[in-house]
């Protein structure tokens, strides 16, 4: 495999090769394998990969194509390397990062002390969608509001910034472990010579988790996975998680509350849930308190989680704390709560609610990122740089009817890494999106579900808008 | 075990059993097109269409014809009973079925199991009737009958043996029996309708459940019809045997702790018993075996709806609490 010609840009990092061209340190022994390796030995590397995946079925569903009900996650074989110093300043940042948002899922929903101390606005609060008023004044067990987190990270030539906090339902880290089964077994020399870090006991971490989050006194908790159901983008890895942890797949028909517990139909009756393990929106979770016309959730669930009956993982409200506007607001949440400053930065945010943002957001729209603040999976996004004339008349129409919904960040140049396109490497960029849990202590896994724009310069990583994966290697000490 | 889960199980064995059984029937008649009289063939494809009690397209088939319209007549039956993706009953229908209970379920089963059935799977979709016919259509179908059994030895070694694996033998036997009851009929009423030559319908019969072996050992090599149905029906030796599958049916559900209600299991459990002492007891006594095939599968599709009430849709008012 030949790097000759391989496009470097002093501009954007590099995931594997220096701006000379030099490999860096820790991807130097990946470097020098690529380079022994013929275009027919890499290309089958890569048609095991990608026929693994087709043959197990690893699925992420896209909605509004038809035909793309059980579309095969494109991956790519060429792990991404990061060396064991770059990922302890990860795991410090992102556990610093979790216990602010728990401390302010706590306040929020509690005193609201945040607020009175003028520390972020009321109304950015109170007016998101996300803040759910009827969590006020819940106690949720040991304070954990945010029991699995999915940060998105991305790297530029100043460093790692969090892109977005995902504190509902993150998906994603059954692409982790699928990235990881198959890659290592498609490079199983380097990989063993590698010394890295394992991702494929994260199942039994989340169990962990999970049980600690049990209500009390229930020794051997069941723990259910509520899932939307089989259309859902992703239900491959409901399934996946479900097997992990032994629990049950249930979907909200399954479920039913009585005299303030909540059952599952099983085949011998009915039997207690301790847990439930939801990748249900906020608003499908319980008809009886938010939408009404929910057929995917439990009606009198929420009424059972305020008994303290039952977990509800991640707890329902926990939305407000990844809003898009909220966000900007988190290195002071650090601040505010834990007296320290943040480890990991933030990507500049404008909020286009303050009207000298909106005109700064508006009169730069080709060179921003523009997203509404309730949308996600890269839905509903504007990429000034790649966008028409028409496009971002359209969008400014939008921002000026409902200024508040829209937040503006710079473009940034998102690190690459080498990825094999047409049996050649070709640098695209990429993110990632480490998984960190928390029920009574934090758990983490060495490694994250990293996501590769694979179309050449886009900057859209997301599942859901054609990206694909990678494996990431984190390296032992 | 969630009763969503056990159901999805129990469906995935109804849908693989319906399509290998369909596979077997369309294996056997395009091995007939080579070389068996027009009638035959005729009566064949009625036979299937009888047996899934479906009407077949077009207006049905047509007996005045001459060699070459039976043909073009058998490549559109054929295409609508394997690829046609609007008949529930085809083929790719009943396999994409089972393989997507499978998908739902693949926490239930093992990893194995669903590569095993997902490369069928994908396999299958790919084809369509005019990439199997220009060779030879009887390949595909056996390779397809060979899938199925290779996913029911994967499950046979890798499957735990909880109730979901009860589960999915359930409807597997279940269906197989109502397939047995069905096709006994259609040969019932074609031997009724055709009767000066029975001979032939009965070997493909023989061929289907793999007993011309068994009947050789028990009878003579001359083929007497009513010798074939009571061989497939009550040999309890010949592993596709009516018998056989009703009580292969009956352990399944013994091995099923009582669901919330005692009395609805033991219910699904009585129905079963019936059927079966219908099989073992009395058939060979009773003359009208058309009527007594119809008992067998009223019987049938009374132990479905049992289950189902037992097990699956049960009201939640008085189920006990674990």
């Amino acid at each position: 495999m030949d790097f000759a010609g391989y496009d470097l840009d002093d501009g954007i990092y590099d995931e594997m090769l220096q701006p000379n061209g030099e490999p860096r340190e820790h991807s130097r022994l990946l470097y020098e394998t690529l380079c022994q390796l013929s275009s027919d030995e890499i290309g089958s590397i890569q048609e095991r990969v990608t026929r693994s995946f087709s043959n197990e079925g690893i699925s992420f569903t896209v909605y509004g194509d038809a035909e793309a009900n059980e579309r095969i996650i494109p991956v790519d074989c060429l792990p991404r390397i990061l060396p064991a110093v770059e990922w302890r300043h990860l795991e410090i940042g992102l556990t610093q990062r979790l216990t602010a948002l728990n401390r302010f899922l706590n306040d929020v929903y509690g005193k609201a002390r945040i607020i009175e101390d003028g520390v972020i606005p009321v109304d950015v609060v109170r007016g998101c969608p996300q803040y759910r008023s009827e969590m006020c004044g819940v106690t949720v067990p040991h304070g954990t509001w945010v029991a699995i987190c999915g940060t998105d990270l991305v790297r530029t030539n100043q460093g790692f910034v969090v892109l977005e906090d995902n504190l509902r339902v993150p998906s994603g880290v059954s692409y982790m472990i699928a990235n990881r089964k198959v890659v290592k077994t498609s490079l199983r020399r380097l990989y063993r010579s590698s010394r890295v870090r394992g991702v494929e006991h994260y199942g039994r971490l989340l169990q962990e988790t999970l049980r600690e989050l049990s209500p009390s006194g229930r020794n051997d908790p069941c723990i259910a996975l509520l899932t939307p159901g089989v259309y859902n983008s992703a239900f491959y890895e409901h399934m996946f998680l479900a097997r992990e942890i032994g629990a049950e797949l249930v979907e909200g028909r399954d479920l039913l509350v009585k005299d303030g517990f909540v059952y599952m139909r099983t085949t011998t009756g009915l039997r207690r849930v301790d847990v439930v393990y939801r990748r249900v929106d906020d608003d499908f979770l319980d008809p009886l308190v938010f939408r009404e016309d929910s057929l995917l959730g439990v009606p009198g669930l929420i009424h059972a989680y305020k008994l303290g009956n039952v977990a509800v993982v991640n707890a329902p409200g926990t939305g407000i704390a990844d809003d898009k506007s909220v966000y900007a607001y988190v290195p002071d949440m650090i601040r505010y709560y834990l007296g320290e400053e943040p480890i990991l930065g933030n990507v500049q945010t404008h909020l286009c609610r303050r009207p000298e943002e909106l005109e700064y957001t508006l009169d730069n729209l080709e060179n921003l990122v523009v997203k509404r603040v309730g949308e996600s999976g890269g839905y509903g996004m504007l990429v000034g740089p790649h966008s028409t004339p028409e496009e971002r008349e359209a969008y400014a129409r939008q921002m000026r009817a409902d200024p508040a919904d829209f937040i503006s960040q710079p473009v940034l140049p998102l690190s690459r890494a080498a990825c094999l396109i047409e049996g050649r490497p070709e640098p695209r960029h990429v993110d990632l999106r480490p998984f960190v849990l928390h029920g009574t202590r934090t758990r983490l896994v060495g490694g994250a579900f990293c996501r590769v724009a694979l179309r050449r310069g886009s900057l859209v990583v997301n599942s859901s808008q054609g990206g694909g994966g990678k494996d990431l290697w984190v390296l032992e000490d | 075990m969630l009763s969503r889960s056990a159901q999805g199980l129990y469906w995935m064995g109804r849908y693989l059993e319906r399509a290998q059984h369909l596979c077997r029937l369309l294996q056997l008649q395009v091995e007939a097109l080579v070389d068996r009289p027009v009638r035959e063939i005729h009566l064949g494809w009625s036979r299937i269409y009888a047996t899934l009690n479906r009407q077949p397209p077009f207006g049905g088939i047509q007996f005045d014809r001459r060699d070459n319209y039976t043909l073009a007549d058998s490549y559109t039956l054929a295409g609508d009973l394997t690829f046609e993706r609007s008949n529930p009953d085809s083929v790719w229908s009943c396999f994409a079925q089972g393989r997507e209970n499978a998908r739902q379920m693949r926490h239930r089963i093992s990893a194995e199991m669903w590569i095993c059935l997902n490369l069928a799977y994908l396999k299958i979709q790919r084809l369509n009737i005019e990439d199997i016919w220009k060779t030879s259509p009887e390949n595909f179908y056996a390779e397809t009958v060979e899938d199925i059994h290779t996913f029911a030895g994967v499950a046979a070694t890798t499957m735990y043996r909880d109730e979901g694996w009860h589960f999915m033998q359930l409807g597997h036997h279940i269906e197989r029996a109502q397939h047995s009851v069905a096709l006994f009929l259609s040969q019932i009423a074609t031997a009724r309708l055709y009767p000066e030559s029975p001979e032939a319908d009965c070997a493909t019969l023989l061929r289907l459940y793999h007993a011309f072996d068994a009947y050789d050992r028990k009878h003579s090599v001359e083929i007497q019809p009513h010798q074939v149905l009571d061989l497939l029906a009550t040999d309890p030796l010949l592993p596709n045997s009516l018998c056989r599958s009703l009580d292969s049916a009956a352990a399944e559900l013994a091995a099923i702790a009582d669901g919330p209600s005692a009395a609805s299991s033991a219910a699904a459990s009585r129905l079963a018993g019936r059927a079966q002492a219908l099989v073992r007891h009395e058939w060979p006594d009773r003359k009208d075996r058309e009527a007594m095939l119809r008992q067998i599968d009223e019987h049938c599709r009374n132990f479905h709806d049992r289950i189902m009430t037992a097990y699956i849709d049960y009201s939640v008012e008085d189920a006990p609490v674990h």
